[in-house]
């Protein structure tokens, strides 16, 4: 019930202005005894927490700032393996790549997933088909079978090659070049943009029709609406999607690794951070080298998040505010 | 939580006994699985190896055989392809349970060894449940490292030139032991000019021939605990092999990537590969058209460099049965019934025993025994050199920035600087 507490407390402060005052419950014998088998309910998955997460973190954490290869017990050496970290061309080169898929990927997928949600928004005939056959991508894109296909649709001579090369674009796969092959990865997240599609979706039947109405009597054309209107009614889920699509990006794993077939490569062009992370821990043996580039990552995101956090009062309009 | 109605005592110690029960069933099953004899005094060892189907189905046929002679003895088996292998093996190793019996390669006998997972067989030798006799050629040695045998070797390879016959033979080139550097890579350029395909698949990149180079020079890729080569010397191998990449007569690393998991070689963008002699098993099932061994280049017209490697079985320093581990491999490189099942698949059957009870009949299979007969009776064959703890990590560098420099996207002085420095880091780790 913690949980529930501190949700209220970090929602933003116009939902806590509509919830109409509770008293704070708990003392009473019964609450007590309700209380006590709710935790009973939850207890497996509170011991599945504790132990499978919980208690793996800590351990990183400590490990993090440790010289461990697994064999030998750690070794505590401070700040060196952060420190390193920056004087390692890999992991330079790791952070770039990811930098670079997020930053492309994540606001394509979210284009995408808006123009179809709009064109998708209006009833007509065969709605339900399409929106189904958007949204299977989401589900199978992040199994490695997908990940096999990708490899073979854009090897050499594959379809990809052949499509490009009779549009005279370029020839040669993507997945060998290491200039393409990133883009190969890209277009596999953008192809499962059908699950923010899905919440803009439900986001586009929130906005109340009378707006529109209104606008139109008032003259505003389409394009107008959708500036006006469609959009900062939109804003609180566009947000929701882009914290959850950037924070779903710098965690790519399998997809580069069986693109590049087991490899991140070639020359480094698919070493996303996760996956140098992985060849440090589980190819070299440098648990301690892993662990604080874990640690970077949840800082990373989380300074990402902040940020997104702290712009949303630029571009985020919520109902209630009174503008 | 929204309902008024409190929740009877009952059901809620009801509810606590089925978590704990869930919970207490999921410990059991977790832990489960450790114990691994049963009461009737049968063993149940792990046999772990890296390999594709075709081993795999060899192997299962020569156990079959070991249980039969066996009863009281069962073995479980597991096995994927390399990269996976090891990266398993590492995690059961470090949380204690690794396989009973597994292979294994020089590459690994001092990493694993000063970790003390390596069983030191000797003892086993000595109390009669292994034999060390009747190994060819001496190869027990490859399995020995300071004193302790730490593998028992089932064959043995040597690095070889694998070519497809077909284009060398149109574009007349007749390779012959104790050519050259110089006349190989003339003979690669013909071949490009000729038969408009690119000569090798990108020789620079491999440790084990970057070491037969060096040995043919006096030196070699390692030392006991480091780097037996400098920066210069590694600078001239690669800067001479990014510009036979540039002049097209080795295949364009952008195409070697894609052929992947095929060897370029079988995919028809090559004319000849260096790797291990009981490979060309796999180009015949991969490709097209018929390959052949050729010999290695030389600097002087004579020394190769080449020495006789193996595949071994190691055992687990943590194994409850080191008797019927022991047994085992015993049978596992000495039975000719098994020697038969298994034929070259892991080089040329490594005991007398089993070597004579297999005739090669396929081609692939006769070219191996020919070759290393061939590279015996030349005299070239030296003795293996150490191999330090982080030595497969250094191999695994060699390759992967030997790959970067060849595609261009790192200068060769950078790629060597950076190969130094990883080597170090491993070699000291």
């Amino acid at each position: 019930m913690g949980t529930a507490v501190t949700l209220v407390k970090d929602s933003p402060p116009e939902a806590q202005r509509a919830r109409p005052a509770h008293p704070v419950a708990g003392t009473r014998p019964g609450r007590r005894r309700e209380n006590l088998a709710g935790y009973l309910f939850m207890s497996p998955w509170i011991a599945g927490f504790l132990l499978l997460t919980a208690g793996p973190m800590v351990a990183s954490l400590y490990f993090a700032f440790t010289d461990y290869d697994l064999f030998d017990s750690p070794r505590w050496i401070g700040f060196d393996n952060f420190t390193t970290m920056f004087d390692d061309p890999r992991w330079r080169k790791s952070v770039e790549v990811t930098a670079e898929y997020v930053v492309i990927g994540t606001p394509l997928k979210l284009l995408l997933a808006l123009g179809v949600a709009l064109l998708l928004a209006r009833s007509r005939r065969g709605q339900a088909f399409y929106r189904a056959a958007f949204y299977a991508p989401s589900l199978i894109g992040a199994s490695v079978s997908v990940g096999f296909v990708w490899r073979a649709l854009f090897s050499d001579d594959a379809v990809v090659d052949r499509v490009q090369t009779f549009l005279g674009f370029r020839s040669g796969g993507w997945v060998g070049d290491p200039e393409w092959v990133l883009y190969s990865l890209v277009a596999l997240t953008v192809w499962q943009f059908g699950a923010p599609m899905v919440i803009f979706l439900a986001g586009l039947k929130q906005v109340p029709r009378e707006l529109y109405e209104a606008a139109e009597v008032d003259g505003a054309g389409p394009l107008r609406r959708f500036w006006s209107i469609t959009l900062p009614m939109l804003s609180p889920v566009l947000f929701f999607n882009v914290l959850l699509e950037t924070i779903h990006s710098f965690q790519i794993f399998g997809s580069a690794y069986v693109v590049s077939n087991a490899t991140c490569g070639p020359a480094d062009a698919t070493l996303v951070y996760t996956c140098y992370l992985y060849q440090k821990g589980f190819k070299e043996s440098q648990m301690g080298f892993a662990s604080a580039m874990a640690w970077m990552l949840l800082l990373a995101v989380a300074l990402v998040t902040a940020v997104l956090f702290w712009s949303q009062k630029r571009w985020v309009h919520y109902e209630e505010d009174a503008r | 939580m929204g309902n008024n109605g409190s929740v009877e005592r009952r059901t809620v110690l009801k509810a606590a006994g089925a978590s704990v029960a869930a919970l207490g069933l999921a410990a059991t099953t977790g832990c489960g699985g450790g114990g691994s004899g049963a009461g009737d005094g049968t063993v149940t060892i792990r046999y772990a190896w890296w390999g594709a189907d075709e081993r795999a189905k060899r192997i299962n046929r020569s156990i079959a055989l070991f249980e039969k002679k066996y009863p009281k003895i069962k073995v479980q088996t597991d096995f994927q392809d390399y990269v996976a292998f090891w990266e398993k093996f590492q995690t059961q190793a470090a949380g204690g349970n690794p396989p009973d019996v597994f292979q294994n390669a020089v590459g690994f006998l001092r990493k694993y060894d000063k970790r003390g997972i390596l069983l030191d067989l000797k003892s086993q030798i000595d109390a009669g449940n292994l034999s060390l006799k009747n190994f060819r050629a001496g190869v027990e040695k490859v399995g020995q490292v300071d004193g302790k045998q730490l593998g028992i070797p089932v064959g043995s390879n040597t690095m070889s030139l694998v070519v497809d016959e077909k284009v060398f033979e149109k574009a007349g080139v007749d390779p012959k032991q104790g050519w050259t550097w110089d006349e190989y890579f003339a003979a690669l350029k013909r071949i490009h000019d000729t038969q408009k395909v690119a000569g090798d698949t990108g020789y620079f990149s491999i440790m084990y021939l970057y070491d037969l180079y060096l040995r043919q020079n006096g030196k070699a890729f390692f030392t006991e605990d480091g780097l037996g080569f400098d920066e210069a010397d590694l600078t001239e191998w690669w800067a001479d092999g990014y510009n036979r990449v540039k002049a097209g007569i080795i295949t364009d690393p952008k195409r070697v990537e894609q052929d992947k998991p095929k060897s370029s070689l079988s995919a028809g963008h090559a004319a000849s590969e260096f790797t291990w002699d009981n490979f060309t098993v796999r180009y015949t099932a991969e490709g097209d058209s018929s390959y052949g061994l050729a010999p290695i280049p030389t600097t002087d017209g004579r020394q190769t460099g080449q020495y006789l490697a193996s595949l071994m079985l190691s055992a687990s320093a943590h194994t409850k049965h080191p008797e019927e581990v022991a047994r085992f491999i015993d049978f596992m490189v000495h039975d000719p019934e098994v020697g038969k099942i298994m034929g070259y698949d892991r080089g040329i059957l490594a005991t007398t025993e089993q070597f004579d009870a297999f005739q090669p009949s396929d081609a692939p299979s006769k070219a191996i025994a020919q070759y290393e007969k061939d590279v015996a009776a030349a005299g070239v064959l030296g003795a293996i050199t150490p191999h330090p703890a982080g030595a497969d990590t250094v191999e695994a560098a060699f390759l992967r920035i030997g790959g970067d420099m060849s595609q261009g996207t790192t200068k060769v002085s950078d790629a060597v600087k950076q190969f130094f420095s990883e080597a170090k880091t491993a070699l000291s780790a």
